[in-house]
Formats: structure tokens, C-alpha cells, sequence
């Protein structure tokens, strides 16, 4: 049969927001593919060479529409990198509770995204029921619903708010006991199980050279997690391991990506209530904000010729932020800033998976890498 | 079980690379200590030359098990002088990662545990930096080969900054328009971004009256 090429997107419920996959069938097989990003490119990077350190913290948040909180702390750690700034511990337990939270809320948006996806209509409300407690949590932190704004160079905006602990191990129990409403779900759903196993198959050495990390790698069997490789933050006092799944020879499938993603949530919630019962100063204690136990002071300017960068493990990936600071008469902002963004070296992978399969994998496959395309386009 | 990796072994480790690197012609490399947040981390930080780059990328590679191109970055520094106009700095990451083997058809998982990883294991923050003379068209050679994940950094390395990068098979626009003029790259500093005001924001919200600074020029 004569192969042809056709288009799928930019307005395409497999894109998961605005990008287009040009797609080579012969019949059903598809033979060849081809992203094409940047519909909603809004140059971040270069807005940020025109804002002081301090205000770029929300433009960070806007970058994944899913998982701001991770992408705010992105920046500040490569801030303080730069600014050369110590932080106080307390405020690293509080940033760790809020990023681990953020996680799962991230991870919550993919289950209940992927569903749909692939004929499982029901979890989608299942999961937006739990991840509203979790943005609760997030807002009485931030104060806001999605875009938290929640660090600062050198700690924190505010303390944890009177009985937020409290609240905060109710919900995430509760939440622990519903991941198996979840699990049930989809691991009870024949056509769940039909369409995300045996497709997709993607091995560890082959991704990570091709730059995939996260949960997507290490449901390929190695528990790589840069929050172990490369720690930062309070990862080294907490009990924790990073979560992997066993895949089978040929690699990671759909399912194995699904799975990693369920554990990784419960590590995370696990994390936050150890980070609750261990934070120095006890989680019920309220410190005003700008007290030094969660604000360090911070210059606000950087030093002539220095760099900040750092790797972080986001919700989809390793993140990292380059920031190339001062210079003659811009002392207070950035030369450069510089983003990696896990998902816009994933999507050229996850493209090349597809090759081989039917065209109406595409979808499983697609969504099995959680692409957030905010992220991707910057 | 271990927790993290310990930070005198990445140390170690991190020294090691830099005095196998620094026997390289036009190689500079040292190991510097970041603090993030609270925890120490040692970087191995090199200079290398143009010309250097491409050996330095495959001794790398080969000999150091680094498997892992994190991000490009392209700077373009026009008050700079003349030798160094440019600048492309790599991070690369060695992880450590290897497929799990299988035993009787099923994969026994790699659990590795941080506390006791050694040698080629151990993992390394890379950042390395190259300097780039005075030119229209800057470029420097390509290690998509080497690295399948630089592949599309050094694309958009290339959109939004101009670096072309010799040897990169299929370069195209990734960001911008396909249809963006040729020789257009916004993140260079001829194309400067105004910070508006809050009074200027206020007076003119929906931005019609604004102009950024190189209207009319040729793009």
C-alpha cells in the first residue's frame, strides 16, 4: 500500500495541549514520525533577561500548567546557586513537603489525563476528586489555586499555616488508602490492560541516551533519580527509595510507565508525612514570614562573571536551570537563563517509539510519557 | 538501604575525570564546590577550546562512561572581545544507567544503592564551557552522534540563538515559525526586550503602542 504522511494535531486530543505529530502510515503501521513544537513558544528565556531574580520566580511557575510548584523551586535552587545563598533547614523541609505534594497533584492530572486517552472515561473524575485535596494543601501554602509563587531566594514565602500539619496527614492518608480505588480502576479494566501493555517498548541505556529521565526511565527497571544523584534539599534525612518498576525484555511498556507512576505518588505522600514529623521546630509552630528560620537574606545582586545551574528532579524529568548572572550595569538581572525542560528532549523519543505500531497506539503511547507541552515550548 | 550518594565519593570521581581531561590540549578543568540549599556538590567545571571539543566529547564518552547530554546553552556576549564573542556551555550527567539483565526471560531490576555506588557508577555533574571567536555565523561541531539527546538542544541552541553546530543532520526551526526569516535568532543581544513599567502598563494595558527597539531594522 503507498505510505503517506498525515497530520495529528495541533488540535488533537493525543497532544495534550498544542503541538502537531506528523505521522508516516502504510495502512494502519505507522513508519515514520515527526514533532513539530512551538505553537505556544512564548520566550521565556529571553523575558527573563529583562526581569530582576526575584520576579522570575512566577514566570517559572507558568511554565507547566500542572507542576508549578517543582518548576518555581527549579529556579530558585539554580538562583541560589548563583546568589551563593544558604538556606535555613526548616524552610528545605517546608519546600520539600510542597514539592512532593505538587508531585503527586502532577501525577494525579496524568492518571486522570490518561483514561480518557485510551477508553477509561471513569478515573478521570476519580482522580480530580484527589487532587483537589492536594490543591487545597498547595493553596493554603501559596495562597493561589495553580500558580503558588510559593520560594524565595533563600527559603520561603510563608511558614506552614496554623493547622496545616494536621490537615495536611489526614488528607494524605486518606489519600494513601484511594490510590488502590485507582489501581483497581485500571488494573481491573480489560481495555486499559489491551491497549497500554505490549506497545511502546522503550529500553534504560537507550534513554537515557537520548536524554529521558523520571518516572519514564525508571519504569525501564534502574532506579536513577536525581534526587539521590544529585541530591539537594533534606532528601538524605528522610526513608525513602526511589520507586521502579519491573519491566519485561524489550523494555518499558505503557503499562510499566502507568505503574511507576502510582508508586512514585505514594513515595512522594510518604515523603511529605516524614518531612511533617521531622521538620526542626516541630510542624505546629507558625514563624512570621521573613523570619530567619525560613528567609535567609539573599543579595539581589549577583557576582560579576558567576554561573548558578542545578538539576532537579521535576514531576516528568530531570529539570535544570542555567543562569549566566551580572555584568557591567546589570547586576540585578540575569545575563542569560537558560531552561531544560525534561519533556521537549522526551517528545522526540516518545516519537520515535511509535514506529511499528498502529496508529491508534499512538495515543497510548503518547500520553504513557506525560507530556505537558507548557514546559516544552517555554 | 541508602539514601543519597555520598559526597566524598562523588568527589572522587569527579577528580578523577578532571585529571584524565586535563591532559587534552586546550582542555582547562577543575572541580569546583556548588552549595545547593544546604548540601555540598562537587562539579567538574572545563574550559575547553573549539578545536578541543569534539576529542574532549568522545574521551568523555569512552573513557568516562558519560552517558547523559542534559542541556546546550548558547550566550552571546557582544561586549565581549574578539576570541570570545560566543559561548556553548554543555551539562552533561554520567548516570550510571544499564538495561537490567534478565534471568530465565524475566528482568531482574538494577536497584542500585546511593551509598555504596563506586567507579563508573558514581554520579557526575559535568558543565563545560566553550568559547566561540567574533563571527556572523558561529559554529561549532556537533556531538548528536555521540549523544542522541543533544540532538534536538543543539536544534534549538541554533533557532533561538544562532550557534550552527557542523556535522548536525536535519537542523531546523524547533521553536520559532518555520517560516522565520533566515539569519533571525531572538536571543541574541542586538534584540533588546524593554522592561515595561507598571504606569506604562497601566496607561497602554494591551500593549498596541509598543514597539520593541529594532522595529524597522533588517532581520
Amino acid at each position: 500500500m503507498a505510505e503517506m504522511w498525515i497530520s495529528m494535531g495541533p488540535q488533537h486530543p493525543m497532544t495534550h495541549g498544542l503541538w502537531t505529530l506528523k505521522v508516516k502510515v502504510d495502512g494502519e503501521t505507522v513508519v515514520d514520525t515527526e514533532p513539530d513544537l512551538g505553537y505556544i513558544h512564548r520566550g521565556v528565556e529571553k523575558i527573563c533577561e529583562a526581569r530582576d531574580f526575584t520576579q522570575i520566580t512566577t514566570y517559572c511557575d507558568r511554565l507547566c500548567y500542572a507542576s508549578a510548584n517543582t518548576w518555581s523551586h527549579s529556579y530558585i535552587y539554580a538562583a541560589e546557586d548563583l546568589l551563593e545563598v544558604e538556606v535555613p533547614e526548616r524552610a528545605e523541609y517546608i519546600r520539600l513537603i510542597a514539592i512532593e505534594i505538587q508531585r503527586i497533584a502532577s501525577h494525579l492530572m496524568w492518571l486522570g489525563a490518561y483514561g480518557p486517552d485510551i477508553g477509561n472515561l471513569s478515573i478521570m473524575v476519580w482522580c480530580l476528586r484527589e487532587r483537589e485535596m492536594m490543591m487545597d494543601l498547595l493553596q493554603e501554602l501559596g495562597g493561589s489555586r495553580m500558580h503558588y509563587n510559593f520560594p524565595r531566594i533563600g527559603g520561603v514565602k510563608r511558614d506552614l499555616p496554623y493547622g496545616f500539619a494536621q490537615r495536611a496527614r489526614a488528607k494524605l492518608k486518606l489519600f494513601l488508602n484511594r490510590i488502590q480505588e485507582y489501581e483497581a480502576l485500571y488494573d481491573e479494566s480489560t481495555i486499559f490492560l489491551v491497549r497500554s501493555q505490549g506497545v511502546g517498548y522503550a529500553k534504560p541505556e537507550e534513554m537515557v541516551n537520548h536524554g529521558v529521565t523520571g518516572p519514564n526511565l525508571r519504569a525501564g527497571g534502574v532506579n536513577y533519580d536525581v534526587r539521590w544523584a544529585h541530591p539537594y534539599s533534606v532528601y538524605s534525612e528522610l526513608d525513602w527509595s526511589a520507586p521502579v518498576e519491573r519491566s519485561s525484555i524489550k523494555g518499558a511498556d505503557c503499562y510499566d510507565r502507568y505503574r511507576v507512576r502510582i508508586e512514585e505518588m505514594r513515595v512522594s505522600a510518604s515523603l511529605a508525612l516524614q518531612a511533617l514529623d521531622k521538620i526542626p521546630g516541630g510542624a505546629d509552630t507558625h514563624y512570621e514570614p521573613e523570619d530567619p528560620m525560613i528567609l535567609a537574606k539573599a543579595p539581589s545582586r549577583a557576582p560579576e562573571g558567576n554561573t548558578g545551574a542545578h538539576h532537579f528532579e521535576d514531576s516528568r524529568g530531570e529539570s535544570m536551570f542555567y543562569i549566566a548572572g551580572g555584568g557591567e550595569g546589570r547586576g540585578k538581572q540575569p545575563y542569560r537563563v537558560s531552561i531544560r525542560s525534561p519533556i521537549f528532549i522526551t517528545i522526540p523519543f516518545a516519537a520515535k517509539c511509535m514506529i511499528g505500531y498502529k496508529v491508534a497506539d499512538i495515543p497510548a503511547i503518547m500520553g504513557s510519557f506525560d507530556p505537558c507541552i507548557g514546559e516544552t515550548d517555554r | 538501604m541508602g539514601k543519597i550518594v555520598s559526597t566524598t565519593v562523588q568527589k572522587e570521581a569527579a577528580e578523577a575525570i578532571v585529571n584524565s581531561i586535563s591532559e587534552l590540549d586546550g582542555v582547562d578543568a577543575e572541580v569546583v564546590e556548588r552549595v545547593s540549599g544546604t548540601h555540598p556538590r562537587n562539579v567538574v567545571v572545563a574550559n575547553s577550546s573549539p578545536e578541543s571539543w569534539r576529542g574532549l566529547a568522545e574521551k568523555l564518552y569512552s573513557d568516562h562512561a558519560v552517558d547523559h547530554c542534559s542541556m546546550i546553552t548558547g550566550i552571546h556576549w557582544p561586549e565581549r572581545d574578539d576570541v570570545r564573542k560566543w559561548e556553548v556551555v554543555y551539562h552533561l550527567l554520567r548516570t550510571g544507567v544499564r538495561d537490567p539483565p534478565s534471568e530465565d526471560g524475566v528482568v531482574q531490576p538494577i536497584i542500585v544503592n546511593p551509598s555504596t555506588v563506586r567507579g563508573f557508577g558514581t554520579p557526575v555533574e559535568i558543565e563545560i564551557h566553550v568559547d566561540l571567536p567574533d563571527s556572523r555565523t558561529p559554529s561549532i561541531d556537533s556531538v548528536q552522534d555521540i549523544w542522541i539527546g543533544a540532538d534536538w538542544n543543539e536544534k534549538e541552541t541554533w533557532d533561538l540563538v544562532g550557534i550552527d553546530f557542523d556535522g548536525h543532520e536535519g537542523m531546523r526551526r524547533v521553536l520559532l515559525p518555520h517560516e522565520t526569516p533566515r539569519g533571525y535568532h531572538p536571543l541574541q543581544k542586538q534584540h533588546n526586550l524593554r522592561y515595561h513599567g507598571f504606569e506604562e502598563m497601566y496607561d497602554d494595558a494591551q500593549g498596541f503602542m509598543r514597539k520593541p527597539e529594532d522595529v524597522g531594522k533588517i532581520k
